[in-house]
């Protein structure tokens, strides 16, 4: 999968949350998106979902352009975003029973029983999703995507909810990603956790893309971007 | 996965929502059978008035009940934005048009089976034999406030006053609806027959179907919007 990002831009009625925006992001990428807060970084990411449609600008997927009206490229994409997504009043297993479902993936219950032993869940598989922590919610929220192997993953700042077991768990899930020819887009404000595992690293600042390169030790234009759009970074 | 099975599937979701939370049903039934009493207490209806004010008591109490139920249809959806998670799915929407609109047909349906023999009993009627019509205009009618409603509340989903504005924006938008049901039940609770009053059961049939047909073809839009 090639994902090219095309002169994007995104106005919220008279304000440009991202503008003249290009990006192009090869099979096994993994991209740290870094900013300050209203960067646009959460927009980009609902762009590149499909949760909203871009004010100019296109996306493609392998050369064909993204829109909502596609579901066969939808189904390619996936959003982890930690304790969201995820119905209150189901239960961890039914939640992803309903999910593999609905994207037509394998939903046996020894699938299903697999795919929480992975997270550590398998034990609170019939507890209602209201009753699990942030962290669990959050480890549930991986096991959807286990299941659902989209080819964009998209994770909106993950580490806040995880505990040590659970950053390993998502860094190993999300290594075994890149590993099969997923892209992975990963928003935090967490730089130096998010550097380790990326092989990019995007700034974006005020709505516009100020720096895009692949990784490098040592990155002396990175030090300097960090310090220059990022003045009060993260750890 | 084809457009049925996915509305199926969100449907069964729905349903088990509802029957571990109760929310929507209890409250519409508690609401129902209160109006009704109130209803009674107000109105002394006489044995030649009945099928005359009848119709609208009822569906009075439907729309007020019906509205309530409209009020809660996407409140799973509006949790931890499970309806972006819906959104970034393969998911027709056209499908989640058809399992909502579905779903509060179904909570609608139980609660007139309750309502309607209730009012009979409360304004002591002795029309059972015409129960059967009656239900069959109340259902074509609830057809109709479901499929626009649940366009209407899909519209209104990311309105800051949502519950405030989705009777204003759907009541005007069921005049024929109500309309024909009120003409259609008259008819029926006078004569026990549709008599002349069938083009209005026609009316009801045709809003029905352009309304479902409309709401499968441009929910997408809606719901994005």
């Amino acid at each position: 999968m090639r994902v090219t990002v095309d002169k994007l831009a995104k106005a919220f009625g008279f304000l440009w949350a991202l503008r003249d925006l290009n990006l192009d992001l090869a099979a096994g990428e993994c991209v740290a998106l870094l900013g300050p807060n209203g960067a646009g970084k959460t927009t980009l990411l609902k762009l590149l979902g499909g949760l909203i449609t871009p004010t100019t600008g296109a996306i493609r997927f392998d050369n064909a352009t993204f829109s909502r009206g596609v579901p066969e490229l939808r189904a390619r994409i996936g959003l982890l975003a930690p304790a969201d997504h995820l119905y209150e009043n189901l239960t961890a297993k039914e939640n992803l029973h309903f999910f593999t479902q609905l994207y037509n993936r394998n939903s046996v219950a020894p699938t299903l029983d697999a795919a929480l032993e992975q997270v550590g869940l398998l034990q609170r598989g019939g507890d209602y999703v209201a009753n699990l922590s942030s962290g669990m919610k959050c480890r549930l929220s991986i096991a959807k995507w286990l299941l659902l192997q989209p080819e964009l993953l998209l994770v909106d700042e993950p580490y806040g909810v995880l505990d040590g077991s659970g950053v390993d768990l998502l860094e190993s899930f999300l290594k075994q990603q890149c590993a099969r020819g997923g892209i992975i887009i990963m928003a935090s404000h967490h730089v130096s956790r998010v550097l380790s595992l990326c092989n990019r690293a995007v700034i974006l600042s005020h709505g516009r893309l100020t720096f895009d390169e692949a990784k490098q030790r040592p990155w002396p234009s990175f030090d300097k971007a960090f310090s220059e759009f990022l003045p009060h970074g993260g750890s | 996965m084809t457009l049925l099975t996915q509305a199926f599937l969100l449907l069964w979701k729905d349903t088990l929502l509802e029957l571990r939370r109760r929310d929507s049903l209890l409250t519409m039934f508690f609401f129902g059978i209160l109006l009704l009493f109130v209803f009674n207490f107000a109105f002394d209806l006489a044995p030649d008035r009945i099928a005359e004010m009848a119709p609208g008591l009822l569906w009075l109490a439907f729309l007020f009940t019906g509205t309530l139920g409209l009020a809660q249809l996407f409140q799973a959806e509006r949790e931890n934005h499970n309806l972006d998670a819906l959104l970034l799915s393969p998911l027709d929407g056209g499908a989640l048009f058809l399992a909502k609109a579905t779903f509060n047909l179904m909570l609608m349906v139980l609660v007139e089976i309750v309502v309607i023999p209730l009012f009979w009993i409360l304004f002591n009627l002795r029309l059972w034999n015409l129960l059967p019509q009656v239900f069959l205009v109340t259902l074509l009618g609830t057809i109709g406030f479901c499929v626009l409603g649940t366009l209407m509340s899909a519209l209104t989903l990311r309105a800051r006053a949502r519950e405030l504005l989705l009777p204003l924006v759907l009541f005007p938008l069921m005049i024929p609806v109500i309309l024909a049901t009120i003409r259609c039940m008259e008819e029926v609770l006078r004569t026990g027959q549709f008599g002349d009053q069938i083009g209005w059961l026609r009316l009801l049939l045709g809003f029905d179907v352009i309304f479902l047909t409309a709401g499968v073809l441009i929910f997408d839009w809606v719901i994005e919007s």
